[in-house]
């Protein structure tokens, strides 16, 4: 591990070296209880250290150290203070390194100075993943599966210590074997070991421990987060995640049978697993390549919103899926904002299922299009790598990208991220004009083809049908209003029967007749036109005329028939009889020029 | 005529006409206007004021717009119920294609040897598929990212034969118009657009080439009708366009290929020759000819194989004709008479040598028939309902005599492919689709529509204009039925307002329970997905079986990247699609004799079943097993038919009889054949089963989809252990045991001098040779030159 190693001359000189660097701190464990929880598939070790400077001088920080065995398997460390009133006051660590030795190490901080002779209770927790080795590696689906751990009896730490108990929690009573240093004491699923007196540093012996543990051996190999910020109200969160059961190997067959009928038949196996989302997550999706996963639930609760997640199918030791959740958030709750400047505050990574192990991790922030000063905030150092564009609806040049990575996590990273940046708020603007732009050249452009001819070849024939077609259209125009006046005259005669006022007649009758001339005269014109263009239609046109000369004759004998009525010149007999013929005739006219009209 | 001059133009210049005609009359009569027909009369009296035209393009827009969109949302029953996914068996090998071309690019796709498929042939895709469809997808899903719309391709997918069902009601709306008239038109769009024949073939998640395909045809058939009548090489070309788009979406081609020269043959027989028709269909058999042999899956069949010949001898018919027709001009009567006893003698040689010729190679349209009968159909034939719904008005049609050839062409055909050929049904529907509607249309025309036509009884000749205008063209134009006047009143004056009421309220309740049962057939017999099961308890609540993806699934994660799966061919396109895994034989059921091969293992015992999976490499076995939950359509039920086809190959080994028990029975109980209780696939499905309870009336190891007790319930199996079952059993999969290792040896073997060989001199020429000066290849680095 360490450089020093190599150098073994060099070695006993460091260990001296480092053992007065020791002394010169002047620390000591005074009283170290630890606690190694082996229920799960993790190994959570918490001590609680009385750590006493017996310096002469106060001391800022001191040193914690892991055992080179179980560096690489660190996933999280963390130091507190044990305050007065039950608060955790936690310290800030910094990795570091010390001479001559192995192993892992970090220089925590102390809130305030420890005098010389004080003493300070210390809380200590790591985390480390994939320590537990399955042994047998594989087992069929009838066995249990057994775990091995090799850890420390001691506490590895640069200070000696004067009093140290060490309980180890099980997941089960069922313990093949374990190491029996100072004669530890087993209660169920408890080993208490200890109390070892005056350790020296770095002391090291192993403890082995042989035990059944069914727990979930759930790990997520990796898990790509996307979170899809739009300032339109929504936050979008995207979780790819591959699971694998890292437990012993199922050997041999499969049996559905047993592993319906009989109760223990698998037990070490992963049926289903509860991801919590946050509480305003909506339209949760779980799905994967090949569609829905039907086998979900979704439970909705005060505080949260519970998925109970099952893969399609059980997974066994050595079994792996694949599969995608995501929901949608509101961006009040997580997005603040300060005139331009707008900042993101989430969690960088979520909760998968309890005492969850995350092999890698990807995470990616889309922010909106035209987002700048990027700046990302985070709990623990993390990869950031190169930012990159994503297109999506209605983009132009892009969203920018956050990548960021990180190995091995556990449920102790699930911590807030804040993301600032700036944003022009006028930029909001492109995507609904971006909308209409393109509406308006869609229709533009309809308008445009439309009324414009494209057409290559110029055809004579054709526009002068067209044209042809207008003007008669036209004439029908005409020809409908002028009959349409026959009416009004019919009319203006009922009122004059009835008013006897010729005054009136006389009057209406010469504007309509003005109009009737007017309306003949310009279908005349329509007409001298049709026969320029060379249409037969011309001839149609001239009969129309010369029908409608008899029709306005006939009205005009009505009328005066009427007139004759009124001035009791005829009987009202012979006058029903003639306007009757007249009627008749003129009825007959119109349909002949309605026929007309129509073949028009 | 020219090309501006197009229909529209023309449909809105006559009505105008005759929305103005109706105006005149109504001032003439001085009776109230009554709006009748589509937007008819809607600018009548005002005359200026509003545009007829605008509004009968906006209604017919409308009413187009609202068939999409109802022929839309009907055939999305299954994906609201379910989801977005491709819900059928067989399309899964077009998304699996299309997600092949879309990740991997055209000439990728064109080029893709498929390895997964058919091991350990393979199969090269791109020759063997129709490729119209993916390339449709794929085009749609390029597109769409090309505008940064990030929609995934299994959307597109699941999506396109819903919208194309809409461009299909567009294309037949617009077939109906040229061939009768606007109101036709939009009835057969609507009729089309929820038609359950054809939404069978094209729901949401049935990702099919029939999906697109009906498109193409109407399309076609469309331009077709319209080059015939323009006699414009612009529209023919558009045609041959359109009918390229057709062969390289669905083998149904075929049958435009045949029903065009058809027309054109009937139309000759008619004596209705014209230079149009002989423009049309020159330019359109050879660019179409020329066209459709682009497509890889088609290559030189068009002019090889029986289907196309007659396109090919109307074409040398329509030239001789065309000849014919020229020389007429110009010889003498006398000479005329000659040449053509001369012509017709030698034609008719060449074609009883072709006929002769024909007999000894080509492969006929009924084989071809045959073979697909053989395989079964997924969906229930509900196909004919449309079809009782236009025989009361067929009638009214006789009535109706028109010169419109193709229709009667079209649907005689239709009907005599769709009798030959359950599955060409799908093309028979558009063609009742336009039948009805064009009968809908006359009938509402002539009790809806005579209140105008009486006051104005010419009206329909206002149309006429056209007609002389076009006088040269083939057909008459829309909805000119030449009538006078007096014989229209005749009949018309019998008809009361209530005979008249009755009879529409009559044909809107048939239209309307159209409606109805169009929507419940839909969602009831073609709305279920085959991937998904569902069962619904008595509270109504929903189970949803999950077991194929469960499996599916289980095979894609859990299994060896290149493990070959052996299962019976129905679900080769879904391992491949879904599981993502190498399978032996699937539904492009190319090669009988590897089906037969695998029919051969399931239904032998397991060690001589353990030779041929050896031979053929096989890690997985999956079966489908329904006894559990009672699910018919499982491997047992389908047992038989992989017997007969292993017998078809291997008459030595299997024996259909020795499945059945001596009274011809085939069980799967005590009774059963001892043969069939040890066959591989007994075996794999009812493994564990006999020490299942399912309930407590029934015995252990009863079989709900045959109720039936399994008569062999200690099944031990050597070479194959249970690798995965799904939840319900509804998937097996079995994992074939490799062999033992042999026991290391602890000696090194034996070194023994090679001896030299002794050649005879007589056998001296087949001596290995050598090269004298031979190249000594030199191990070490190589250069950046890449070797070959």
């Amino acid at each position: 591990m360490s450089p020093t190693l190599r150098f073994c001359p060099c070695l006993l000189l460091a260990v001296s070296w480092l053992l007065r660097a020791a002394a010169a701190d002047g620390l000591v464990n005074e009283e170290v209880k630890r606690t190694v929880d082996l229920s799960t598939h993790l190994a959570k070790i918490s001590a609680e250290i009385l750590l006493a400077n017996q310096g002469g001088s106060p001391v800022q920080s001191f040193t914690l150290a892991l055992e080179p065995e179980l560096g690489p398997h660190l996933a999280y460390v963390g130091a507190s203070v044990k305050g007065e009133e039950e608060e955790d006051e936690s310290l800030e660590l910094k990795e570091t390194a010390v001479h001559g030795r192995s192993g892992t190490f970090f220089q925590v901080q102390l809130p305030s100075a420890l005098a010389a002779g004080g003493k300070l209770r210390v809380k200590v927790e790591t985390v480390l993943t994939h320590v537990l080795r399955p042994f047998p590696s594989h087992i069929t689906q009838a066995e249990r599966q057994l775990v091995v751990f090799q850890g420390n009896h001691y506490l590895y730490s640069p200070y000696p210590t004067r009093s140290q108990s060490t309980r180890v929690r099980l997941a089960s009573k069922t313990v093949e074997s374990y190491t029996k240093l100072g004669n530890p004491s087993k209660n169920d699923e408890v080993i208490e070991y200890g109390p070892f007196k005056d350790v020296a540093p770095f002391s090291q012996d192993t403890m082995k421990i042989h035990y059944e543990n069914n727990a979930p051996f759930l790990t997520i190999s990796s898990i790509t987060r996307t979170i899809e910020v739009s300032h339109w109200g929504n936050i979008a969160v995207e979780e790819t995640i591959d699971l694998r059961h890292t437990g012993a190997y199922l050997k041999g067959p499969f049996s559905r049978y047993d592993y319906q009928r009989q109760s223990d038949s698998g037990i070490s196996s992963v049926k289903s697993f509860k991801t919590i989302l946050p509480a305003s997550a909506q339209d949760v999706y779980y799905r994967d390549e090949i569609g829905n996963i039907s086998t979900s639930h979704l439970q909705v609760l005060e505080d949260s919103v519970e998925v109970e997640v099952r893969p399609r199918f059980p997974l066994f030791g050595g079994w792996k899926t694949h599969y995608i959740i995501g929901y949608n958030l509101p961006s009040y709750e997580y997005l603040y904002t300060l005139g331009d400047q707008y900042a993101l505050k989430m969690r960088l990574i979520d909760h998968v299922y309890d005492d969850q192990v995350i092999d890698h991790m990807t995470v990616k922030v889309i922010l909106p299009e035209g987002a700048r000063n990027v700046h990302l905030d985070t709990p623990y150092v993390i990869d950031r790598s190169p930012d990159q564009l994503h297109y999506t609806y209605l983009d132009t040049f892009g969203r920018p990208v956050l990548v960021a990575t990180k190995n091995n996590l556990v449920e102790q990273h699930i911590q807030d991220m804040v993301v600032h940046y700036t944003f022009n708020k006028i930029l909001m603007l492109q995507e609904p004009l971006l909308v209409v732009g393109a509406f308006y050249i869609l229709f533009f452009t309809v308008i445009i083809y439309v009324r414009l001819d494209f057409s290559i070849t110029k055809d004579p024939a054709a526009e002068v049908r067209m044209k042809v077609a207008s003007i008669t259209e036209q004439v029908l125009t005409l020809v409908n209003k002028r009959l349409g006046l026959y009416r009004q005259m019919d009319e203006v005669v009922n009122r004059y029967k009835q008013s006897r006022d010729t005054g009136a007649l006389n009057s209406g009758r010469k504007t309509l007749e003005a109009e009737h001339r007017t309306l003949t005269n310009d279908i005349a014109a329509l007409q001298a036109r049709l026969k320029a263009e060379g249409s037969d239609l011309a001839e149609k046109v001239g009969e129309i005329q010369k029908l409608d000369g008899q029709v306005k004759e006939l009205v005009n004998q009505s009328c005066q028939e009427s007139e004759r009525l009124v001035a009791g010149k005829v009987k009202k007999e012979t006058y029903i009889t003639s306007e009757k013929t007249l009627a008749g005739k003129r009825q007959e006219l119109i349909s002949r020029i309605d026929s007309l009209l129509d073949a028009l | 005529e020219p090309i501006s001059n197009n229909p529209q133009q023309k449909h809105s210049v006559s009505a105008q006409e005759k929305g103005l005609g109706a105006g005149g009359s109504v001032s003439g009569n001085g009776r109230p206007n009554t709006a009748a027909g589509c937007g008819g009369g809607g600018g009548g009296l005002s005359g200026g004021l509003t545009q007829p035209a605008g509004w009968q393009s906006l209604l017919s827009f409308t009413i187009l717009f609202l068939a999409w969109l109802a022929g839309f949302s009907s055939r999305l029953f299954a994906v609201i119920r379910f989801e977005s996914i491709i819900h059928e068996f067989d399309p899964w090998f077009n998304y699996r294609s299309t997600h092949h071309l879309s990740t991997n690019g055209f000439y990728e796709f064109l080029n893709w040897f498929d390895e997964r498929a058919w091991y350990p042939l393979g199969r090269i895709v791109g020759g063997t598929v129709y490729p119209g469809l993916m390339v449709t997808a794929g085009l749609i899903h390029y597109l769409l990212n090309l505008l940064n719309v990030t929609v995934h391709i299994r959307d597109v997918c699941v999506f396109l034969a819903p919208i194309f069902s809409g461009l299909t009601a567009i294309s037949t709306f617009l077939l109906t118009r040229e061939l009768w008239n606007q109101g036709a038109g939009l009835l057969a769009a609507c009729f089309i657009a929820i038609v359950p024949g054809y939404i069978s073939r094209s729901v949401a998640g049935s990702f099919d080439n029939e999906g697109i395909a009906i498109f193409a045809l109407q399309f076609t058939y469309y331009l077709w009708v319209k080059s015939v009548k323009t006699g414009s090489v612009f529209w023919t070309i558009g045609c041959c366009l359109s009918y390229f788009y057709m062969v390289s979406a669905w083998g149904g081609y075929v049958f435009i290929i045949n029903l065009i020269p058809l027309h054109v043959f009937v139309l000759l027989l008619m004596q209705r020759y014209s230079r149009r028709l002989y423009i049309a269909y020159s330019t359109f058999y050879i660019v179409g000819l020329v066209l459709s042999m682009q497509i890889p899956f088609v290559g030189f069949q068009p002019i090889r194989t029986s289907e196309h010949m007659a396109a090919a001898g109307v074409f040398a018919l329509l030239q001789a004709y065309a000849f014919l027709q020229y020389l007429k001009d110009r010889l003498t009567k006398q000479e005329f008479q000659t040449l053509f006893f001369l012509g017709v003698s030698l034609a008719a040689g060449v074609v009883f040598l072709t006929v002769i010729y024909l007999t000894y190679t080509g492969e006929t349209a009924a084989t071809m028939a045959t073979q697909h009968h053989s395989l079964a159909q997924h969906m229930p034939s509900l196909y004919f309902s449309p079809l009782p719904l236009i025989n009361p008005i067929k009638p009214v049609i006789l009535n109706l005599d028109t010169e419109r050839l193709f229709d009667p062409v079209l649907s005689a055909f239709a009907v005599y492919f769709a009798g030959v050929m359950v599955r060409l049904m799908l093309t028979l529907t558009p063609v009742v689709c336009m039948l009805s509607a064009i009968a809908f249309s006359s009938v509402f025309e002539h009790y809806l529509g005579d209140d105008m036509k009486r006051e104005n009884p010419p009206a329909e000749d206002s149309s006429d204009e056209d007609d002389k205008r076009n006088s040269g063209n083939l057909y008459d134009k829309a909805g000119k039925v030449r009538k006078h006047v007096s014989e229209q009143d005749r009949p018309e004056e019998g008809l009361g307002p209530n005979i008249k009421s009755i009879v529409t309220m009559l044909m809107l309740m048939l239209l309307m329970m159209f409606a109805v049962h169009c929507t419940w057939v839909t969602s009831n017999a073609y709305s279920s997905p085959s991937v998904v099961l569902a069962s619904y308890n008595h509270d109504g609540s929903r189970n949803i079986l999950d077991d194929f993806r469960e499996a599916y699934y289980w095979l894609r994660q859990n299994t060896d990247e290149h493990a070959r799966v052996m299962s019976w061919w129905d679900y080769g396109y879904q391992i491949a699609g879904m599981a993502n895994r190498t399978t032996l034989v699937d539904n492009n059921t190319w090669n009988n004799s590897h089906i037969a091969l695998v029919g051969k293992a399931m239904s032998s015992n397991e060690s001589a079943a353990y030779e041929i999976m050896k031979s053929l490499d096989v890690d997985y076995v999956l079966i489908i097993f329904g006894g559990v939950i009672g699910y018919s359509g499982d491997d047992i039920n389908k047992f038989l038919w992989m017997v007969r086809i292993a017998e078809g190959e291997h008459p030595k080994d299997i024996r259909e009889s020795d499945y059945f028990t001596p009274q011809g029975e085939f069980r799967v109980d005590k009774a059963g054949s001892p043969t069939l209780l040890n066959c591989l696939m007994y075996k794999m499905s009812y493994y564990r089963f006999g020490e299942m309870q399912l309930d407590f009336r029934t015995p252990p190891g009863f079989d709900r989809t045959r109720n039936a007790e399994i008569g062999n319930k200690d099944i031990r199996l050597k070479h194959l252990e249970e690798a995965f079952t799904s939840e319900h059993w509804l998937v097996r999969i079995y994992r074939v045991k490799k062999q033992e290792n042999r026991q290391a040896l602890d000696h090194k073997l034996r070194n023994v001098a090679a001896k030299q060989k002794y050649t005879s001199k007589k056998t001296a020429k087949r001596k290995r040779g050598y090269v004298k000066n031979k190249l000594v290849l030199k191990k070490g680095k190589k250069l950046n030159k890449k070797s070959v």
